[in-house]
């Protein structure tokens, strides 16, 4: 065959398969969307059976297990980045970064409930499942920062420290803020992953809510939206119109997950533009 | 092929043009002496139309130097043979035109039968064609010492000169209807003595293509 | 000629003194018993094929080796008379007086203001008034001024490549250093941006010590007072740039300025 007939048929397939990524993503909201979004409104959240509770537990764990992570995961990655020099300790930290990334989730599910639930015996608790769910975050936080930090040009560095800056002032005016907008777009990749995430809160936060909505306790059980899709499908009460309720839930969660996206999707752009002084 | 031989080839070109130049320049002055000894008019008058070619060649060497420095940039001793191939070109040219002034005057001095017969300034027209031939090897073969003695010959003219010159005062003074032609003479002498510092020009800048110093061989 | 071998007494007009450096880059000898003076408020250039240790010899003397691991130097480089590599010295300090251009324009991701504006504030200076003097200064300094006066809060990566190498000229000069050292500065650059950044720095020579490295030996013929020619990490000559270029002392030097290295 000849190259250009080649390259028009690479061309065609390579279109295709973006197009059925779009056909697949449109076909899967249309169907979630259908069924779950007549049954959302104000009721679903406050009503009986609401998911209220659930609905704020999903950001309350979220947001606690980046407060945990956070500073760990960055300050590894930086350290990994910007101060490790290369011996056989810094290996092992890759490699521990690496085999904690591994662990199936519900394995880090089973080691929170035995600390958490079984040794401290806290009960299933907010508490217990944003810790576990930070070791999920750590892992990915540790790599993504250090990747972030390394797509920094090397010239910036000297750059700055030919003018005669410390490492840390390096570090804080030239590195971090060019770094930024990776660091944003990775967390909001793990945030979108945790919250998703079931089987680590299976088996930590639980599959029940406090009774008064918005209960900021640590020790308040937590379960989650995504949790709560689990729970009523596996075990549909009956009387609570588990159908609905799950249909309501995906859609939810859904959206929840796409707003999500774009909102720090947004402020990673503007950071960008802000920092490279472009106006946007 | 590389940049570096395509200069090293412009360079022998250009070696090769000054060597031309400086065998036009001695047969020139080969061809002026024979006018000036057989009072041969017509082959004066060859000498003076024949400047022209020289003065074409000298010109085409000029713009080959002038096209190598800007297109090469050269640096050091590629510069300073560009430099002083361009220079020991002016001397020749220079040398070219003495030839033709010894033509002219051959030219003025006529049929008039000569006062004496010509044995010095031959000699002296030998020497010089000896030391451009001498001094266009030392150039190609960069040879300083080759140049240095060269322009030691340089003595052997100006002692020609004084001898000549003492001469024909004499006769002067013995036979005042010879002033005339002893003028004449006189002055062909002095342009042969001018040849001979030219070639002593043209040794000091061989040894300056070598050495990259600029020194006096002209005392 | 061997003025500028720095083998002789120190002159006050010397205020870099090179002697005997040796550097290793873990086994490697990357530079061969280096000595060498560069005279105040002159350019010196650094010329030689790649890898021969110019661009290395350069970093020597604002002790940008200091971030790599495996380098060791020996021997010592005098700044105005004081052991740079004493245990002593703040490299800090060091650096803000010995300051350092790059190959590629690397302004940072920031306003053109605030890339001036930054050696300023890491040390130190936060009047406002103060880093507005400063910046204006500074691009007046490097010739830039008249360019990005109006867009000075515009990002410094929308200038041209020889603005961003001028910006980094200011970025450096707003810390008032003594010496510039500029590692080929203009090899990323077109040719009139290239002149305008060689104008520069003769202007720049009235006031600072410069040391640039090029690949271009045209370039090095043009600005700079005094040559140096390396190979292999051996200083092979130094002399006046007039001196080497047209009659130099060694056989390697002509070779190389004639074009005759493979």
């Amino acid at each position: 065959m000849k190259a250009k007939q080649t390259n028009a048929l690479a061309t065609l397939l390579l279109w295709l398969a973006a197009l059925a990524i779009v056909g697949i993503l449109a076909w899967f909201l249309i169907f979630i969307l259908g069924r779950g979004l007549p049954v959302l409104g104000p009721q679903f959240f406050t009503g009986p059976n609401g998911v209220g509770g659930q609905f704020f537990n999903s950001f309350y764990i979220l947001f606690l297990s980046l407060v945990f992570s956070l500073p760990v995961g960055v300050g590894a990655g930086i350290y990994l980045a910007e101060y490790a020099p290369k011996n056989r300790l810094t290996d092992v930290m890759r490699l521990s970064t690496e085999s904690l990334a591994t662990v199936p989730s519900i394995v880090l599910g089973l080691f929170g409930m035995i600390i958490f639930v079984n040794v401290f015996k806290l009960g299933f608790t907010i508490l217990g499942g944003a810790a576990t769910l930070a070791l999920l975050n750590l892992p990915v936080l540790v790599r993504v920062t250090e990747e972030s930090l390394r797509n920094v040009p090397a010239s910036y560095r000297e750059a700055s420290l030919a003018l005669g800056a410390t490492m840390w002032q390096t570090l804080r005016k030239v590195i971090l803020p060019t770094a930024l907008p990776g660091l944003v777009t990775g967390t909001t990749l793990v945030a979108g992953r945790a919250l998703g995430e079931t089987a680590i809160l299976i088996f930590t936060a639980g599959m029940s809510v406090s009774r008064h909505l918005f209960d900021l306790r640590l020790t308040a059980p937590g379960e989650t939206l995504a949790v709560h899709l689990y729970a009523v499908q596996a075990n549909p009460l009956p009387g609570t119109h588990a159908g609905r309720v799950a249909n309501g839930t995906a859609a939810l969660l859904v959206l929840v997950a796409l707003a999500f996206n774009l909102l720090l999707a947004l402020p990673s752009r503007w950071l960008q533009h802000r920092l490279s002084g472009k106006r946007g | 092929m590389t940049t570096r031989q395509q200069f090293d080839i412009a360079l022998e070109e250009l070696r090769q043009r000054i060597v031309e130049l400086g065998e036009s320049v001695n047969s020139q002055i080969g061809l002026a002496v024979q006018a000036l000894k057989e009072q041969d008019l017509a082959l004066a008058q060859t000498v003076i139309t024949g400047d022209s070619r020289i003065n074409d060649l000298q010109a085409e060497i000029e713009g080959k130097c002038m096209f190598l420095i800007a297109t090469q940039q050269p640096f050091a001793r590629d510069l300073r043979k560009i430099v002083s191939g361009f220079k020991i070109s002016i001397s020749l040219e220079r040398m070219g035109d003495l030839a033709v002034d010894v033509a002219k005057t051959a030219n003025r001095i006529g049929q008039t039968p000569l006062i004496k017969p010509l044995i010095d300034i031959p000699r002296m027209s030998n020497t010089v064609q000896k030391m451009i031939e001498i001094g266009l090897e030392a150039y190609g073969q960069e040879d300083e010492k080759m140049a240095r003695e060269m322009s030691q010959m340089d003595d052997g003219v100006d002692h020609l000169y004084r001898q000549i010159f003492r001469e024909l005062l004499l006769i002067m003074m013995e036979d005042p209807k010879t002033i005339t032609q002893a003028t004449y003479l006189t002055l062909v002498a002095r342009f042969f003595e001018r040849m001979g510092d030219y070639c002593t020009n043209i040794a000091e800048e061989v040894v300056y293509l070598v050495s990259g110093r600029r020194i006096d061989l002209n005392q | 000629m061997s003025a500028y071998k720095g083998d002789g007494v120190i002159l006050m007009e010397d205020k870099i003194v090179v002697k005997n450096l040796d550097l290793y880059y873990g086994d490697n000898q990357a530079l061969k018993d280096v000595s060498i003076v560069m005279p105040e408020k002159s350019i010196t250039a650094f010329i030689g094929p790649s890898g021969c240790g110019k661009s290395t010899f350069l970093r020597t003397l604002n002790r940008m080796h200091d971030l790599l691991p495996n380098v060791k130097i020996l021997g010592r480089v005098l700044i105005d008379g004081q052991e740079i590599y004493s245990p002593d010295m703040d490299v800090v300090q060091l650096r803000k007086r010995v300051g350092m251009v790059f190959q590629r324009p690397n302004p940072f991701p920031k306003s053109v203001f605030e890339n001036v504006a930054y050696g300023p504030r890491i040390h130190g200076e936060v009047r406002k008034h103060r880093l507005n003097e400063t910046v204006e200064q500074s691009l007046r300094g490097a010739a830039l001024w008249d360019e990005v006066k109006d867009r000075l809060h515009k990002s410094a990566l929308g200038l041209s490549g020889g603005q961003q190498q001028r910006l980094c000229i200011a970025r450096l000069l707003a810390v008032e250093p003594e010496v510039l050292l500029m590692d080929e500065p203009t090899s990323a650059l077109d040719p009139i941006s290239t002149m305008k950044i060689e104008e520069l720095v003769t202007v720049l020579k009235q006031k600072y010590t410069i040391g640039i490295v090029t690949h271009n030996m045209h370039q090095a013929s043009r600005i700079s007072d005094h040559t140096a020619f390396f190979l292999n990490g051996e200083l092979i000559e130094a002399d006046d740039t007039g001196v080497l270029f047209t009659r130099p002392a060694d056989k390697r030097t002509e070779d190389y300025i004639s074009g005759r290295f493979g």
